[in-house]
């Protein structure tokens, strides 16, 4: 139940923050595949051990205004443990979220006033800076193999890639933010290209849509450089770009701390 | 003027040290400006605030920060406060009296942090005049003898306070701070402050003891008293039923006067609309129960923040919504429950740009004279821009 609402968007972070992963063992995409081992050798390849990365998040309102943030990341234990710590705009430098269990424990650290705040799970429904994605998008996870119940569907193409097609059903006792979602998933590297997630108390009305390319392997895992989340309902956008990242690092435990927030 | 001079002097001298070393330079200018209304008549005051920040990494394990403050005020700069108390309390007054109880908005140019922090993984030693926050609590932080929030604008920055802080990190989720703050001549009378914070499943568990000098005032003869004052505390945030969930109190024993306690609950909630709702109650055995009750220290203590609260009862209430992405609108309320009077803060928080933030606020009091959030008080707001660079 813990780990409920912080996985049902796990795509979206893992695609994004923790920039999945897969192994080239799985270029050989099984047809005869269920929907359950789509999901699972997904959720398994897009989990890295660990992650090190900058990114940026681009804010697109529906008059056109951008905000862009830049951030630096980093995960453990396959996205268990999480760290992002905003380095522009100097509005909110050095802000930085703590995310563990995956990200059913998520603190916030305000480096003008030095105050550590942690957030209830609810607060991951809130817009991260006030963007598309929320903390709850933020955190990765295995959401759609807890929370969903998945349907695979014929074969399609999307973003000019051969891709699996699911549908995830809600579970009755879950308590994920969406009631379906549907993905398109990379045959050959189990990215997924593209995600729509509907409305938690409307299966028929899509409220936002992920759009993941630019497919790079890096370090011998397959990284998707850019997604796109569209909100389809506010008609706003928000892009999340990889500047940098390698997935050969050793990183502390004692980063994933309250003390390790505010080194 | 000539600590002045000197203020200006070392910002200077910091800023070129800026050119010469890896020191970040950064802060925030903020102009503001203030409208109240007063038994029918306007006044209006400007704030321009700037803020810089500096900060060096350039030692392994070390920080250097500091920032400086420059305040400049126009506009209404002087007000007395028995001009906004009843009558009853304000007619023994003697009207030679009357410009001690003025306070001045003053120009003013300060260091409010100075700083040095050594910090390993596990252990970290902070000396100088630092930011300190304690306390889980949104409205008020009881567990927080350094500050007292404002009421109508509770997240605003602190000033810095002088202490050595030493943390260390035990366990993962096991916390251990322990700080002297030598503001007095000599170390007995100094304060002193352990706590430890725990993890417990969802839950983060803090528990102080603390012991410090405590300062009152008699605003009829300005005289002062100063006792020992002991504290112990305990503060917890985490989630219940799907909301989340804080509090945070702490048990005074003075040497002299008579004990008293404070808390605070409190609770959120994000709905999926966006719509992010909080209540908080706050009570103070040291403030009075009883408006009739209210005398004249207590409104002064209240205002030069001797006290936190004049009411001992008190809620408070926020909602915000993110009307776009861009604009967030909301609300805040607080209800002294000891006289029924009740201030009510509409907001308005705007990115303007990338650096820019619009700030808009409000504050409309409704109680009768004499109360907590008593109309004689004001009505009015202001409108804040935070440009950071």
């Amino acid at each position: 139940m813990n780990r409920t609402i912080s996985r049902n968007v796990s795509i979206i972070s893992l695609s994004v923050l923790l920039a999945a992963t897969i192994p080239v063992m799985h270029l050989n995409a099984q047809e005869k595949m269920t929907a359950d081992e789509i999901l699972e050798i997904l959720t398994e390849t897009m989990n890295p051990e660990q992650s090190h990365g900058i990114m940026t998040m681009t804010i697109v309102t529906s008059s056109g205004q951008e905000r862009t943030f830049k951030y630096e990341t980093f995960s453990k234990d396959k996205g268990d443990k999480s760290l992002m710590e905003y380095l522009e705009p100097q509005r909110v430098k050095g802000q930085t979220i703590l995310m563990l269990n995956d990200a059913n424990d998520i603190w916030t650290y305000f480096p003008r006033t030095k105050r550590v705040r942690k957030l209830a799970t609810h607060a991951k429904k809130q817009k991260v800076e006030g963007s598309d994605f929320s903390y709850e998008d933020m955190g990765a996870s295995d959401a759609f193999i807890e929370e969903y119940n998945a349907r695979r569907l014929d074969n399609e193409k999307k973003e000019g890639r051969s891709c699996f097609k699911l549908e995830l059903t809600r579970k009755a006792e879950s308590n994920a933010s969406y009631s379906r979602v549907m993905l398109w998933v990379d045959e050959e590297n189990f990215i997924p290209l593209v995600v729509d997630y509907y409305h938690e108390d409307d299966p028929e009305l899509r409220e936002k849509q992920l759009v993941c390319h630019d497919v790079q392997l890096i370090e011998d895992i397959y990284t998707p450089m850019n997604c796109t989340m569209y909100n389809k309902l506010d008609n706003t956008y928000t892009k999340m770009e990889i500047i940098d990242i390698t997935y050969s690092v050793e990183l502390s435990d004692d980063l994933f701390t309250e003390m390790g927030m505010q080194r | 003027m000539n600590s002045t001079i000197l203020m200006i002097t070392a910002v200077l001298l910091l800023c070129n040290a800026a050119y010469a070393q890896p020191v970040d330079v950064y802060g925030y200018f903020e102009p503001q400006y203030s409208g109240i209304y007063i038994d029918g008549s306007y006044y209006q005051f400007q704030a321009n605030k700037l803020r810089v920040d500096l900060k060096s990494k350039a030692i392994a394990n070390t920080e250097f920060g500091a920032n400086v403050i420059f305040l400049l005020y126009h506009g209404t700069t002087e007000w007395n406060i028995l001009d906004f108390l009843p009558g009853q309390l304000t007619s023994t007054i003697p009207p030679e009296m009357r410009p001690f109880y003025t306070f001045r908005l003053k120009d003013t140019l300060y260091l409010d942090n100075v700083y040095a922090r050594f910090a390993l993984s596990r252990f970290a030693v902070t000396a100088g005049k630092q930011q300190i926050s304690l306390g889980t609590g949104y409205f008020a932080n009881p567990t927080d003898i350094f500050n007292t929030k404002d009421a109508l604008d509770p997240t605003y920055e602190q000033p810095g306070h002088n202490a050595i802080r030493v943390d260390l990190q035990a366990l993962p989720r096991l916390n251990l701070m322990a700080l002297y703050s030598p503001i007095e001549s000599d170390f007995a009378s100094s304060g002193k402050m352990v706590r430890a914070k725990i993890g417990l499943g969802h839950f983060d568990i803090s528990l102080m003891g603390c012991e410090t000098q405590y300062t009152t005032t008699d605003f009829y003869t300005f005289g002062q008293t100063v006792e020992r004052r002991h504290i112990l505390g305990a503060d917890l945030v985490g989630e219940l039923f799907g909301m989340g969930t804080w509090a945070e109190g702490i048990y005074n024993f003075f040497e002299n006067s008579e004990d008293g306690f404070e808390f605070l609950i409190g609770t959120d909630y994000t709905f999926d609309s966006g719509l992010y709702a909080m209540i908080e109650y706050h009570h103070n055995s040291l403030a009075r129960s009883d408006h009739e009750d209210y005398d004249l220290n207590d409104w002064m203590r209240f205002f030069t923040g001797e006290t936190k609260t004049i009411a001992s009862d008190q809620f408070y209430a926020l909602l915000q919504y993110p009307l776009t992405d861009m604009l967030t609108v909301g609300s805040s309320a607080v209800l002294s429950i000891s006289d029924m009077s009740a201030a009510i803060i509409p907001m308005l928080h705007y990115s303007l740009f990338h650096n820019i933030e619009l700030t808009l606020m409000g504050n409309i009091y409704i109680g009768e004279e004499g109360t907590a959030y008593s109309s004689s008080l004001g009505n009015g707001g202001f409108i804040r821009a935070s440009v950071y660079f």
